[in-house]
C-alpha cells in the first residue's frame, strides 16, 4: 500500500512537472507583446523596454520559467500589472467564489445522481426506470450554458426568485451570497447528475450480472441485499472513475457558467486575464486548475484501493 | 423406502420462446449422491438452477420440484430465501469469480450464517472459522480477513463449499465443481464433497460433461442431452449396462482409442527438433521502489528431443510450465537460456527471416475453438494465413486448391471456405484450425490442449483426425495436455512436467500404468478412470 | 451447416438490419440525426430566407407564419439560420473527431503492439493532457491563437487524441490476448501487419461507438466555445453563436435563445442514442453471452 502510494505521488508530481512547462510553453507564443498591451499604442518604447524588464521578460525563456517555478513553490504567484496586486490575491479572493460553486455543483449532482442510480437499477424494466432514464438521455444533452440562460430567464428575468447575476460577496451574508450561487450551481450539477445516474445504473446492473452476486443469491440474500452489500462497492470504481472526471468537468464548466451569470471566480478570471494577456495570472490560474484536477484523480486512485482490495498491491 | 428428498417432476423450462428443459425427472434419496451427466447444452445447469430458483429473467418453469412437501416452483421468493443457503447449497463452476473480490473470505462465509441464524457475530465468526478448517484450509494458514485475489483457484473453490455448507444443508448442488481445476485438485474437491456429504447427511447433486468424475461416486446417474433426460437410474446399472446407445456413446467417447496405425510404430532414428537446457524466467513483480518479488522460473533446464513422425505428449498440472515451454518452441516467446535447434537449424534467435523456414515446417493449434479465429475473415482467408510464410508467392488458383486440400484433410468441404467462423460448431473450428496448421504441410504441429474445450464425443473425432494425419502425412506433434487419458489415446511417448522441470518420460503404455516419479503418480491417481471406476463398483455389489 | 445462405455477407448484414429494426435507441437515434444532417445539407441549396440579408423592420419577430421560428435583433429568418448553423456545428465536431481518430488511433495500437516503454510514455502523456479540463485549455488555445472555427476544431481534437488513443489501446490489448493472433504470429506476421489484419477490423466497432459519443461531445464544446465568442466568427452562423447573440436579448426575445438550444439538444440526443444503439448492436460479446 505504501508503495502504491509514493508511486502514485511520484506519477502526480511528474504530471504536474510536465503540465507546468506546457502551460508555460503555450502562453510564451501568444502574439503580441504584454507591455506594450498594457501601456497602450501611445506608450515610448522606453516605457515599453522599461515594463518588459520589470516584467522579468527580456530574460532567457528558462530563466523565466525557473523563476515562474520556484516563486509557486514558495507561494507566490508573482504580479499582475493590469490588475494591480499580487496573483496570490487575486486568486485568494476568486476562489472563494469558484470553490463554493464547483463543491456545491459536485455534491448536489452526486446527491440526485447515486440514488436515482440505485433505484433505477433495482427497478429495471420498470415504467419508473425507463422514464427516468430517458429524462437522463435528455440532460446530458442539454448544454449546461444554455440551460444556466433558460434558468435566468425563467427564475429571475420571469419570477424575480433569484438575482440574475453577480455576485455580492460573502460579507453581505451567507444566504445572499448562497442564494446568487444557486442557479449557476442547478446548471452545472443537472447535465452532470444526469450522466451520473446512468453511470451507477448501468455499472449496478453489469455488477449483477456478475458470478459472485448469483454466490451470494444461493447464500439465501435477497435480492436487495444483494443490491447494496456486494453490487454497491463493486460498482462504485466506475462511479468514481466519473466523479473524478466529472471534476475536471465542472472546473471547466465554471468558466463558461461564471460568464453567464457575471460571478467573479476564477473562470472570469482567466477569461478576462487572456483578453488582457496578463500571462501570470492566466498561467498561475491554469496550473492551479490543472494541479486540482491532478489532485482530485489522486484522490481517486486512493479510493479505488480503498474499494478495491486487489490494487492495493500493485503501483 | 422414505420419500426422496428432493422430487423434480415433468419439470419443464423455457426462456424467451425456446423451450430448454423437456419433462425432467430426478429423485434424491437422503444422502444419497446423484450424478447428472451431459455434454454442453444438456440442460443441467439449468435443471440445478430451476432447483434453486436463481433462473435468469423471463424463465418460465413447468411442472414440480417437491423440496419437504413444498413445491419449489410455486414458492415466493421470500420462502426461496429462506431455503436457499439454509437448506440447499449451491457451488458453482468457476471459482476465480464465484467470489465478491471486495469482502474477505471471513465476510462472505459469515454473512450466510448471520443471515438464516441468530447467532452472534462472535459465533459465526467460529462456525467461519470452523468450516474453514474443514474444508482445508486451516485459519491459522488461512485467517478470515484473506481476500478471494490472496487465494489460488483451488482454494477459492474450498472457501466456495464452505460457504455453502456452512449450516449445513440437506441439500448440495455441486454444478461442474473441478472443471476449471486441473485433475490433482479435482480429486481433492471430489473427496471433500465426499466426505462432507457423508459427514452431514447431506444429499447431493454433483453435475458433470466427465462421466469418469461421477462415475466413482454417485449413486444414481442421469444421463441429460438437448434438455431431455436419456437414462436415469442407479449408478452401477447405467454404467455396467449401458442400455441407451447415447450413454454407451459417451462412455465410449471418454475412453476414447483412435484406431492408429503407427502407434506401434517405432521412433525414426532422426530428431526433428531438439531443446537443451531451455529456460524461462519471469521478473517478479516490482512491490516497492527498490524491491522486486522473487523471480518466477516457469520453465526450468528443460531438454528433449523429438523424433521425426513421433507424437510426444507433454502432461502436467496447470502452472507447470508445459504452455510456456510450447511458446518457447513455436518461436512465440524468448527463452531465457537454452538452445532451439528444428530441423537443424537453430531457432531461438527469433528473426523472422531466419525463423520463416522453421515456422513454415512448424505449425500450432489451440484450446479454444472460439478464441482461435478472427471473427471478422473467412474460413478461405483463415487458412491460408500461414502461407504468408511460403517464400514463392503462390498464384490465387493455387492458394484455393492448397486451402481446399487442407479442408478435405480435416474432413471438411471446400464450400466451408466462403464462410465465418461462427458459423461453425466447436469441432469443426477446431477442424478449421488443423486444417490451418496443415496447409504449410508442416513436420511438427504442435498442439497445446486441442481437445480440452470440446465435449468428449466431439473430442473423440478429433482426435481419430489426429491420429489419422500422423499416419497419413507423417506429422509430428508435441502434444500438450493435462488429460492423461488423451495422452494415451494420441501419444507414443509422454513428458511428465511439474514446477517447470520434466520429470519423467518415457513410452506412454509404461509411464501412465506404472509411474515412478511421485508428480506422475499423483497425476494418475487424480485422473478419473471410467472403465476402473466400473469394474470397481460391479464387483463391489 | 447446409442451410446457411453462401453469401454470408448479405446475411451479416441481414441480421444487423433486423436487430436494428427492433433497437428503439438506434431507430430514433439515427432519425434524429438523419434529420439534422439533412438540414444541414438543404441550407447549402435553399434557406426560406437568406441569412446575410439584415432586414431591420422585422427585427425581434416572435414566430409566426412567414418566420416559423421568429426572427432576431438584426430581422434576420431563425429557421434559416438554425439551417445554417447547422452545418458549421457538425463541421467543427466532425472535423474534430476526424483528428482525434487520425493521430489517436494510429498512437493507441502502437502502445497496445509495443507494450512497455513506448505503451507506458503515451499513457503518461494521455494522462497529462486529461488534467487539462478540455474547455479551460480550448479556452486557452482559441485565446493564443485567436477566435475562430478553425482553432476551435484544433482546440477540440487536440482532446479527442488521448480519448481515441486510449480506447483504442484497450481494445487493441485485448484482442492481441487472443488465440488468432498467437496464430499469426507463428505465421511469422509481424506487429504492423497483424494491427492491420487483426486488430483494426476488430475495434472498429468500438471506435464507431466513441466517434459518435465525441461528436456529440463536439456539437456541445463548439457551442459552449462560440457562446463565450472564441470559435465560430460573425458573419459566420453556429448554434454557439446564436446563443451568444442571444444573450443580451434573453428577457425581449427568449426565442433566440431557446430555438438554437434545442437544436443543440435534439443533434446530441441523436448521437447520444445512435452510439447506444450502436453498442447494442456492435458489440460482440453482448451480441455472443445475451
Amino acid at each position: 500500500m505504501a508503495y502504491f502510494i509514493v508511486r502514485r505521488m511520484m506519477i502526480v508530481l511528474l504530471t504536474l512537472w510536465v503540465a507546468s512547462i506546457i502551460i508555460f510553453a503555450m502562453l510564451q507564443i501568444i502574439p503580441g507583446d504584454p507591455a506594450q498591451l498594457m501601456l497602450g499604442i501611445n506608450a515610448t518604447d522606453d516605457a515599453v523596454a522599461a515594463l518588459r524588464e520589470q516584467l522579468g521578460l527580456n530574460a532567457p525563456l528558462f530563466e523565466r520559467y525557473i523563476n515562474w517555478m520556484s516563486g509557486m513553490l514558495i507561494g507566490d504567484f508573482g504580479y499582475s500589472y493590469t490588475y494591480g496586486t499580487a496573483v496570490g490575491n487575486l486568486i485568494a479572493e476568486r476562489i472563494t467564489v469558484s470553490l463554493p460553486l464547483a463543491l456545491i455543483a459536485l455534491a448536489l449532482s452526486t446527491l440526485i445522481a447515486i440514488p436515482v442510480g440505485i433505484f433505477t437499477a433495482s427497478r429495471r424494466g420498470t415504467a419508473t426506470d425507463t422514464s427516468a432514464m430517458a429524462i437522463t438521455q435528455i440532460g446530458i444533452a442539454i448544454p449546461n450554458f444554455w440551460f444556466a440562460i433558460l434558468l435566468v430567464y425563467v427564475f429571475a428575468i420571469t419570477l424575480r426568485l433569484v438575482p440574475a447575476g453577480g455576485f455580492p460577496g460573502w460579507e453581505t451574508g451567507l444566504w445572499p451570497a448562497l442564494k446568487s450561487l444557486l442557479l449557476p450551481a442547478i446548471a452545472l450539477a443537472l447535465p452532470q447528475a444526469a450522466i451520473l445516474s446512468r453511470v451507477t445504473r448501468s455499472a449496478l446492473l453489469e455488477t449483477m450480472a456478475e458470478d459472485y452476486i448469483r454466490t451470494a443469491r444461493a447464500k439465501g440474500l435477497p435480492a436487495r441485499r444483494v443490491l447494496w452489500h456486494h453490487a454497491l462497492r463493486n460498482a462504485f470504481i466506475p462511479v468514481l472513475t466519473i466523479l473524478g472526471l466529472q471534476f475536471a468537468f465542472l472546473l471547466a464548466g465554471t468558466i463558461i457558467i461564471e460568464n453567464v451569470f457575471y460571478l467573479p471566480g476564477l473562470g472570469r478570471l482567466i477569461f478576462q486575464s487572456i483578453q488582457r494577456l496578463d500571462l501570470m495570472v492566466v498561467q498561475s490560474v491554469v496550473v492551479l486548475l490543472v494541479a486540482s484536477v491532478i489532485f482530485i484523480n489522486f484522490l481517486v486512485d486512493l479510493a479505488y484501493a480503498w474499494a478495491d482490495p486487489r490494487l492495493r498491491r500493485q503501483g | 423406502m422414505s420419500p426422496p428428498i428432493l422430487n423434480i417432476k415433468d419439470l419443464s423450462l423455457t426462456i424467451g420462446e425456446t423451450k430448454i428443459l423437456h419433462d425432467i425427472d430426478l429423485q434424491l434419496e437422503h444422502g444419497q449422491i446423484a450424478g447428472i451427466v451431459g455434454e454442453s447444452g444438456s440442460g443441467k445447469s439449468l435443471t440445478a438452477l430451476s432447483v434453486m430458483q436463481l433462473l435468469p429473467n423471463a424463465s418460465r418453469t413447468g411442472g414440480t420440484i417437491e423440496f419437504n412437501g413444498q413445491n419449489l416452483l410455486t414458492l415466493d421468493e421470500n420462502a426461496m430465501c429462506a431455503l436457499r443457503g439454509n437448506e440447499i447449497g449451491m457451488v458453482f463452476q468457476e471459482p476465480m469469480t464465484a467470489l465478491n473480490p471486495v469482502k474477505t473470505i471471513g465476510e462472505q462465509i459469515r454473512e450466510g450464517i448471520r443471515w438464516h441464524t441468530n447467532a452472534s457475530r462472535a459465533q459465526a465468526e467460529e462456525r467461519a472459522r470452523s468450516m474453514l478448517d474443514r474444508v482445508g484450509l486451516p485459519p491459522s494458514q488461512y485467517p478470515l480477513e484473506r481476500y478471494p485475489h490472496e487465494l489460488s483457484g483451488g482454494q477459492r473453490q474450498r472457501v466456495v463449499i464452505a460457504i455453502a455448507t456452512a449450516l449445513n444443508p440437506k441439500i448440495l448442488i455441486a454444478d461442474e465443481p473441478t472443471t476449471a481445476l486441473d485433475v490433482v485438485l479435482q480429486a481433492q474437491i471430489l473427496d471433500l464433497l465426499k466426505e462432507l456429504v457423508a459427514d452431514n447427511d447431506m444429499a447431493l447433486i454433483l453435475i458433470s460433461h466427465d462421466l469418469g468424475v461421477v462415475a466413482d461416486v454417485a449413486d444414481t446417474i442421469t444421463i441429460m442431452r438437448k434438455g431431455v433426460v436419456e437414462e436415469a437410474g442407479s449408478a452401477v446399472k447405467v454404467l455396467k449396462e449401458q442400455k441407451h446407445p447415447y450413454t454407451a456413446q459417451l462412455a465410449e467417447a471418454s475412453i476414447h482409442m483412435p484406431a492408429w496405425q503407427n502407434r506401434k510404430k517405432p521412433a525414426s532414428p532422426e530428431p526433428l527438433l531438439e531443446v537443451s537446457n531451455l529456460s524461462k524466467i519471469y521478473r517478479g513483480r516490482r512491490t516497492g521502489v527498490f524491491s522486486h518479488a522473487p523471480d518466477f522460473t516457469a520453465v526450468d533446464d528443460v531438454s528433449f528431443d523429438i523424433a521425426a513422425g513421433r507424437s510426444i505428449g507433454l502432461v502436467g498440472r496447470s502452472g507447470c510450465g508445459k504452455s510456456t515451454l510450447a511458446r518457447m518452441v513455436l518461436g512465440l516467446s524468448k527463452p531465457s537460456n537454452g538452445k532451439i535447434l528444428f530441423d537443424n537449424k537453430t531457432t531461438t534467435a527469433l528473426d523472422d527471416t531466419t525463423m520463416r523456414a522453421s515456422r513454415r515446417h512448424m505449425q500450432v493449434v489451440f484450446q479454444d475453438p472460439y478464441g482461435s479465429f478472427n471473427p471478422r475473415k473467412t474460413v478461405e482467408w483463415l487458412v491460408a494465413e500461414p502461407l504468408f510464410l511460403e517464400d514463392e508467392k503462390l498464384t490465387r488458383h493455387q492458394k484455393q486448391e492448397r486451402i481446399a486440400a487442407a479442408l478435405n484433410e480435416v474432413g471438411l468441404s471446400a464450400d466451408a471456405m466462403k464462410k465465418y467462423p461462427h458459423e461453425f460448431s466447436g469441432g469443426q473450428r477446431q477442424r478449421i484450425a488443423i486444417a490451418r496448421a496443415l496447409i504449410t504441410r508442416p513436420k511438427l504441429i504442435v498442439a497445446d490442449e486441442p481437445v480440452s474445450a470440446l465435449d468428449v464425443s466431439i473430442r473423440a473425432q478429433v482426435l481419430d483426425l489426429l491420429a489419422k494425419l500422423n499416419d497419413d502425412l507423417g506429422i509430428a506433434f508435441l502434444f500438450i495436455t493435462h488429460d492423461l487419458s488423451v495422452a494415451r489415446a494420441i501419444t507414443h511417448e509422454v513428458m511428465v512436467m511439474d514446477k517447470g522441470k520434466i520429470v519423467e518420460r518415457g513410452q506412454t503404455g509404461d509411464i501412465l500404468d506404472n509411474p515412478q516419479m511421485r508428480p506422475t503418480q499423483r497425476l494418475v491417481e487424480a485422473t478419473p478412470d471410467l472403465q476402473q471406476a466400473i469394474k470397481r463398483r460391479s464387483t463391489a455389489k | 451447416m447446409s442451410e446457411h445462405v453462401n453469401n454470408t455477407e448479405t446475411e451479416g448484414w441481414r441480421t444487423f438490419r433486423k436487430n436494428a429494426l427492433r433497437n428503439r435507441n438506434f431507430l430514433i437515434g439515427i432519425c434524429l440525426t438523419g434529420f439534422v444532417l439533412a438540414i444541414a445539407l438543404i441550407s447549402f441549396i435553399w434557406t426560406p430566407f437568406d441569412t446575410t440579408k439584415l432586414v431591420i423592420s422585422d427585427r425581434l419577430n416572435a414566430p409566426d407564419l412567414t418566420h416559423l421560428l421568429g426572427t432576431d435583433h438584426f430581422g434576420r429568418d431563425i429557421l434559416s439560420m438554425v439551417m445554417v448553423g447547422a452545418r458549421n456545428s457538425i463541421a467543427v465536431a466532425l472535423l474534430a473527431v476526424g483528428i482525434g481518430i487520425a493521430i489517436g488511433v494510429p498512437l493507441g495500437c502502437w502502445g497496445a503492439a509495443k507494450r512497455g516503454f513506448i505503451d507506458e510514455i503515451l499513457m503518461r502523456s494521455s494522462d497529462i493532457i486529461f488534467a487539462f479540463p478540455a474547455l479551460l485549455s480550448a479556452v486557452m488555445i482559441t485565446a493564443i491563437f485567436g477566435p475562430s472555427a478553425t482553432n476551435a476544431i484544433i482546440a477540440i481534437g487536440i482532446f479527442n487524441i488521448p480519448v481515441f488513443a486510449r480506447v483504442a489501446r484497450g481494445a487493441a490489448l485485448t484482442i492481441w490476448s487472443r488465440e488468432y493472433i498467437l496464430a499469426a504470429r507463428a505465421s511469422g506476421k509481424g506487429a504492423v501487419r497483424i494491427t492491420r489484419e487483426h486488430i483494426l477490423p476488430n475495434i472498429t466497432n468500438i471506435l464507431v461507438v466513441q466517434g459518435t459519443i465525441q461528436f456529440s461531445l463536439g456539437i456541445l464544446a463548439e457551442a459552449g466555445l462560440s457562446y463565450v465568442g472564441l470559435g465560430t466568427q460573425p458573419p459566420d452562423v453556429s448554434w454557439g453563436r446564436m446563443l451568444n447573440e442571444a444573450q443580451t436579448m434573453m428577457a425581449i426575445a427568449p426565442h433566440m435563445a431557446i430555438i438554437p438550444g434545442i437544436a443543440i439538444i435534439v443533434t446530441v440526443l441523436g448521437l447520444n442514442l445512435l452510439g447506444d444503439g450502436l453498442r447494442d448492436l456492435l458489440d460482440p460479446r453482448l451480441r455472443r453471452e445475451r
